[in-house]
């Protein structure tokens, strides 16, 4: 996906997607955004996660290391945090060709609802999205034709990545336990 | 027999407290049941049950020679409730860890304890739930965050000999799918998918009624969701005496 230069707006280190979100929504961003998990779960687990805006609104999510555009590529950055963001602005009209790639697209309010759990930051986003925008419909609905993978799905079928999750978790219970007094665990 | 669950999701907003009052009260159709919020830092139970105004909470029983259990016990809505202050003065001064004493006593006369949870697993206070319990109900929202939460508490229980009775999908809407995310779900976690609880505007009103959602709205779409759920769950017979036993066994060190 070749993506234009675009004007740098801001660039941190972030621990949530939300954030991102919230940063694009607020300043009714047209451009893109730019993740770079960093100290990542999956030591292979490289690539960066690329989420591309029009005033606010998510509009298509991609994602380097595998290769996988739409709602698959919001569940392949999940849970890699924190992240390094870089937030760049374009001129109006030059993500056009990317924008153009409809398997790449996402719903608008699917990265706020699925990625960062954040119900009423998804209500916000949809209700700025234009009315033409139907891609919610096609990628939510099992009966739209062409079955797409959600991005909880995609989530959930990544094996490899929940495991990582779980064993991450074992290992800081087991941490925390001793820590904590909890006595002998695991 | 006793069994205790705690309700936990590791994640904030899933609805546990509504979840756990409402599995309380569909519970307490079969069996006698105790709900008590183990939430001890960010209590909200009291407000749901109709108990914003009472003198006694667990806060004051887990304070050093403080009030006795029965005094923080209120019988609502066919259960014994024992809610938490909201006092963050208080819930300093209380030792989250004489919980495990707090559920030794009420598990001596009771057939469900229900231990409504904290939202975080960051610290002791909040895990303790997690530890004493016997097992997990884990409430998730078909979000990748809260799934992921979810399969931490479900690690974390784990870790500790806490087993898992099950999930319980909350805050379901049309279009989530969920017929096809919860078999993927039950893949990754112990218990099968007890309910899937649509999304209810009966839930917020109830709430703002300050009283559980069975109490409230027994007729609706959710509160039909959670009897299912509540039928689901298998509650082990299991000899009172010996549970108590394992809280107070259970390792837990007794200054902070």
């Amino acid at each position: 996906m070749k993506l234009p230069d675009g004007r740098l707006v801001r660039s941190r280190v972030v621990s949530d997607p939300r954030t991102v979100l919230v940063d694009a929504l607020d300043r009714g961003l047209t451009g893109y955004a730019v993740l770079e998990p960093q100290g990542s779960l999956l030591l292979d687990d490289d690539g960066r996660g690329v989420l591309t805006f029009a005033e606010g609104v998510p509009v298509v999510a991609y994602h380097t290391g595998t290769e996988r555009g739409g709602p698959p590529a919001l569940a392949d950055l999940a849970a890699s945090g924190p992240y390094r963001l870089n937030l760049y602005a374009v001129r109006p009209g030059a993500l056009d060709a990317v924008h153009d790639r409809a398997s790449f697209r996402v719903p608008p309010g699917m990265a706020a609802d699925r990625l960062a759990g954040d119900q009423s930051l998804a209500d916000r986003t949809r209700e700025l999205a234009p009315e033409d925008w139907t891609t919610e419909r096609t990628h939510d609905s099992a009966s739209s034709g062409e079955r797409s993978v959600g991005a909880v799905e995609a989530f959930l079928d990544d094996e490899r990545k929940i495991e990582a999750i779980r064993e991450e978790a074992r290992a800081e219970a087991r941490e925390r336990a001793e820590e904590w007094g909890f006595g002998d665990v695991g | 027999m006793v069994e205790a669950f705690a309700v936990a999701s590791g994640k904030g907003g899933t609805g546990k407290t509504t979840s756990t009052l409402a599995l309380g009260m569909a519970l307490a159709e079969e069996y006698d049941v105790t709900v008590v919020d183990a939430d001890m830092g960010m209590a909200n139970l009291l407000f749901h049950a109709g108990l914003a105004d009472v003198e006694t909470t667990l806060h004051d029983v887990l304070v050093e020679g403080g009030a006795s259990v029965d005094a923080a016990v209120y019988r609502r809505h066919g259960m014994r409730v024992v809610p938490c202050g909201t006092s963050l003065g208080d819930f300093a001064a209380a030792d989250p860890t004489r919980l495990r004493e707090v559920v030794a006593t009420l598990a001596a006369d009771t057939d469900v304890i229900l231990l409504d949870s904290a939202a975080t697993l960051s610290s002791r206070a909040a895990v303790l739930p997690i530890v004493l319990a016997d097992r997990v109900v884990v409430v998730l929202e078909p979000t990748i965050p809260a799934l992921s939460d979810g399969l931490k508490v479900q690690e974390y229980a784990s870790s500790y000999d806490t087993g898992t009775a099950g999930i319980l999908f909350n805050k379901v809407r049309d279009g989530d799918a969920i017929d096809r995310i919860a078999p993927k779900a039950e893949r990754y976690f112990e218990g099968p998918t007890l309910a899937s609880v649509p999304a209810s505007d009966a839930v917020r009103a109830a709430r703002r009624a300050g009283q559980p959602l069975l109490a409230y709205a027994p007729e609706s779409t959710a509160a039909a969701a959670y009897r299912q759920a509540a039928s689901e769950l298998s509650v082990r017979d299991r000899d009172s005496g010996t549970v108590a036993d394992r809280f107070r066994s259970a390792v837990v060190p007794e200054s902070p």
